[in-house]
């Protein structure tokens, strides 16, 4: 994209001040996309992004620039206009660049750009087409198709310079189930760090199926009851909970400014034994796998609990001198038009040792959250809110009649502790995390688990 | 660039009619937390947005690699998108209205005003101030962007228009801590005057709001009437957005399909869309298909009175646009509660027992936007015998959205917006379900 002489001129350029540190982040990104809805194609579009980020920091206070004008010229001006910042004695002595590394973990077989549009139209209608066919009470079925093919060049003064194509694709299929009385939605949305051979690791139509499933499950369903009550959370999107609640309070963003409940918790408990932890960018070809960071730094699995104990946070290079500790390689960001921060890549709880059946049979009477919807925290407090997408009242260690409405009410703190039973069926989902360096892929992930007792909150009013 | 250059191009290759938006913009961010320059970001980007009818369907592309070029590859892209398109909807490339209303002020910079020195100093300044103000501040954070956006529509059929707007915005946020607890309250400010900007206001009302909060616990389920305010109302109704849109509407995913000129809500409600409200960086004389922007009551005194509409929608209903096509899809401009005429602390004042909810979390997740229905968590105090008696937290608020419109028993005179354009005064709402843990 941009020769390594360049690069190294514009590095310099930044370093020609009091900064210590100098980044260029190049980006070139093309992205397809397809809707569907009404049993028709309503859009297909390509998109380009093209940009570079700088980023000239001294110590832990960094500056950020960003443009897409990206000749040379431009560059080296946004660079000397980033380091007037850090006026004073020059701090580092001019650097070279190594030599250019390039992951190859996430093999690709079929990339999204070679793929005829037709092949991807034809996927869509069979999703739709199985989505709809499922009951006489889907009404509607809105489907989304997207492939993104990200490369990324980046180059720092600390001895970095990588090159990583991230390619994806994710299908996602909304059901509309609809009768006299009401009107309920589910979704279903697989993806990964793959071409379009991802297609074919999986049932297409069974994936359609499933978020019709769930719509016409919940239109009969009954509302929740507002309660407090044991909660099983079963595998897969049940992960979202611990990924909000916990995984945000791990990262260095929020735990180098002393904003977390967990800052300067590292090897102490924070959960129960049964609890733990794990999130890894290395995953092949997960959703949220990259072969380095948006720093340039190799991803990793990192253990973030270890049966109940705090073992590690996921930093970024600039909280890490913050907080006295390295990168993790847990540096990421959306695209050039933002800087990187400290994120989650693949966070899942570890497989326990229960099985499903007997974390249902060991419950008299509770909610079982068979699929989650998505949720919020209030960082500083840990307060958080899910939604139920699909749920279960459990009555005598039997799954009983489906409820709709339910939302789960809680500190992330407390519920670490609270889980009493983990299954051992762990599975991943994905998802769009959106933070500070905005909105990027994660997978989320659990075995089935139980948390001894959570508010619900429901409309049926009180149980 | 040379447009028109690319309009000949897309014509030689039988596109009917091509158009193009072109964004320009130039950001400059501070962030700064607990005394430190946090973040100090700066930002010059371009983003061409090219669509185009070929065999009566409208394929889109959209690039940031503004290089003519590329041009031939820009139309290989909008008959690739075309042909993939089945959608029988009738599309359009606007010729233009006649007259579009003049808003000078909009266009007005008053941005540099104050130096870069000056603007990062008032964030510096904010941040102490709250820092000052109470011991149990932990954390402070305050935060100063603006932008200048320019917008250029042009198309094959001799529109064209061009658009700039100013913005700047300043926020601060407080977190404050006590042994056994911890809360954080956020405000900001958006204009595009720095005069707007009141430092001393904005601390004491973050670190008030928070510490006020410190000690919250559940309360007992029950059925409560609550005061919503101002900015919790515009989450929720930011969150039901979806039905207002005549898209949704078609398509069977708005519950209020049928029900124009049909009361949706108590008599004392009405909804405004207005475009022209000054120091919004939303407003703007025509939208994004060219179509000229227009003031509209879209509840009227609890009558719905139309639905929001771009040029494709307004076809299919046999009516006109709203001028409403915004990025791609139909979009609110400035959409907001009208005011009513009362003041929050009398609204307070008449309340023998009920809540005050200040914020609602979750709203992207803890709805369902078709249906109406929602459950979410709140955060606020409890109201008795006229008093703000204790903050509350971790208890649900649970309802449907429609049905709230005819629980609408009162105003405020409050109107505020937050982020996303969307305002509400607070609102009076009888017998919400709630559920806590006491």
């Amino acid at each position: 994209m941009f020769e390594k002489k360049s690069l190294e001129r514009i590095i310099n350029k930044a370093l020609d001040s009091a900064a210590d540190f100098a980044e260029i982040f190049v980006e070139k990104t093309f992205q397809s996309s397809i809707t569907m809805q009404s049993n028709n194609i309503e859009n297909a579009v390509n998109n380009d992004k093209f940009g570079v980020g700088i980023r000239v920091a001294k110590g832990h206070q960094s500056v950020y620039g960003y443009t897409n004008k990206a000749d040379e010229e431009t560059l080296l001006d946004l660079a000397n206009d980033l380091a007037t910042v850090f006026s004073g004695t020059r701090a580092k002595k001019a650097i070279t660049l190594p030599k250019m590394k390039k992951g190859d973990k996430h093999q690709i077989k079929r990339k999204p750009d070679t793929v005829d549009i037709k092949e991807k139209v034809d996927l869509v209608k069979r999703a739709n087409q199985a989505a709809r066919n499922y009951s006489k009470d889907i009404s509607q079925v809105n489907l989304s198709y997207m492939d993104t093919v990200q490369n990324v060049w980046i180059a720092s003064s600390e001895d970095i310079y990588v090159h990583d194509e991230r390619i994806r694709t994710r299908l996602g299929i909304h059901s509309v189930a609809k009768n006299e009385d009401d009107m309920q939605s589910g979704f279903n949305g697989p993806g990964g760090h793959y071409g379009f051979e991802f297609y074919d690791t999986f049932d297409v139509e069974e994936a359609g199926q499933e978020a019709s499933r769930i719509a016409v499950t919940m239109l009969y369903a009954d509302e929740a009851p507002s309660a407090t009550m044991p909660v099983v959370i079963d595998n897969g999107f049940g992960g979202v909970i611990f990924h909000e609640a916990c995984g945000h309070s791990l990262e260095a963003t929020s735990v180098a400014k002393n904003a977390s409940v967990f800052s300067g918790k590292k090897n102490e408990k924070i959960g129960s034994d049964l609890v733990t932890a794990i999130d890894d960018g290395t995953i092949e070809n997960a959703w949220g796998s990259a072969n380095f960071d948006d720093e340039g730094r190799p991803q990793k699995r990192r253990v973030l609990i270890e049966k109940g104990m705090l073992k590690s946070y996921m930093v970024d290079h600039l909280n890490g001198l913050r907080m006295n500790e390295s990168s993790t390689g847990s540096g990421r960001r959306e695209s050039y038009r933002f800087a990187p921060t400290s994120r989650m890549s693949n966070t899942f709880i570890d497989n326990g040792e229960s099985t499903f059946d007997e974390i249902i049979e060991a419950t008299e009477y509770g909610l079982y959250a068979k699929k989650m919807g998505g949720g919020s925290v209030q960082p500083s407090s840990g307060d958080f809110n899910f939604a139920v997408m699909e749920g279960y009242m459990i009555r005598n260690g039997k799954i009983a009649e489906p409820v709709k409405g339910a939302t789960l009410v809680g500190t992330g703190k407390d519920a670490l502790k609270k889980i009493d039973m983990v299954g051992d069926n762990l599975s991943r989902a994905q998802g769009m995390c959106g933070s500070l360096s905005g909105s990027i892929p994660t997978d989320v992930g659990q075995p089935t688990i139980r948390i001894s007792n959570m508010t619900v909150g429901g409309r049926k009013g009180n149980a | 660039m040379n447009f028109d250059l690319l309009f000949d191009k897309a014509k030689a290759k039988n596109i009917e009619a091509l158009q193009i938006h072109l964004e320009e913009l130039e950001q400059i961010d501070f962030d700064v937390f607990n005394g430190e320059l946090d973040k100090h970001q700066i930002a010059d980007t371009r983003k061409l947005s090219i669509k185009g009818i070929y065999n009566g369907k409208m394929g889109k592309m959209s690039t940031e690699s503004l290089d003519e070029a590329n041009m031939d590859q820009w139309i290989d892209a909008i008959i690739d998108s075309a042909k993939a398109i089945e959608s029988k909807d009738e599309v359009f490339i606007y010729e233009g209205d006649t007259s579009y209303k003049d808003i000078p002020e909009l266009a007005t910079s008053n941005l540099d005003n104050l130096s870069k020195e000056e603007k990062l100093k008032l964030t510096f300044d904010l941040n102490e101030k709250i820092k000052n103000l109470d011991e149990k501040v932990k954390i402070s954070q305050s935060f100063y962007g603006q932008a200048v956006k320019k917008v250029t529509l042009k198309n094959s059929k001799g529109l064209n228009l061009t658009k700039k707007v100013n913005s700047a915005l300043l926020g601060a946020m407080a977190i404050v801590k006590t042994d056994d607890d911890s809360r954080q309250s956020l405000d900001y400010v958006q204009t595009d005057n720095p005069k707007d900007f009141n430092i001393d206001e904005m601390a004491e009302g973050v670190v008030k709001r928070a510490t006020s909060m410190l000690g919250a616990k559940s309360l007992k389920s029950d059925t409560y009437n609550i005061l919503l305010e101002n900015r919790a109302s515009a989450t929720l109704l930011s969150a039901f957005m979806g039905m207002f849109k005549a898209e949704s509407v078609q398509k069977g995913m708005s519950k209020l399909q049928d029900k124009v000129n049909q009361k949706i809500a108590n008599d004392n409600v009405t909804l405004i869309d207005d475009p022209f409200m000054l120091k919004s960086t939303r407003s703007g004389a025509f939208d994004d298909e060219g179509v000229a922007t227009r003031y509209k009551e879209i509840v009227k005194n609890g009558t719905l009175t139309n639905y929001l509409y771009d040029l494709k929608t307004a076809k299919k209903d046999n009516t006109d646009s709203t001028g409403n096509a915004f990025s791609g899809s139909i979009q609110h401009t400035n959409f907001y509660f009208k005011n009513g005429d009362s003041d929050v602390s009398d609204m307070i004042g008449s309340m023998k027992e009920g809540l005050l909810i200040t914020s609602v979390q979750g709203a992207h997740s803890g709805t369902n936007p078709i249906s109406g229905d929602f459950s979410l968590q709140a955060t606020g105090y409890m109201i008795k015998n006229g008093k703000v008696d204790r903050p509350i937290a971790l208890f649900t608020i649970a309802g449907n959205y429609l049905k709230w419109f005819n629980q609408i028993s009162d105003i405020g005179n409050d109107l505020k917006f937050g982020f996303n354009f969307i305002g509400s005064p607070t609102l009076k709402i009888d017998n919400v379900v709630v559920s806590g843990n006491e």
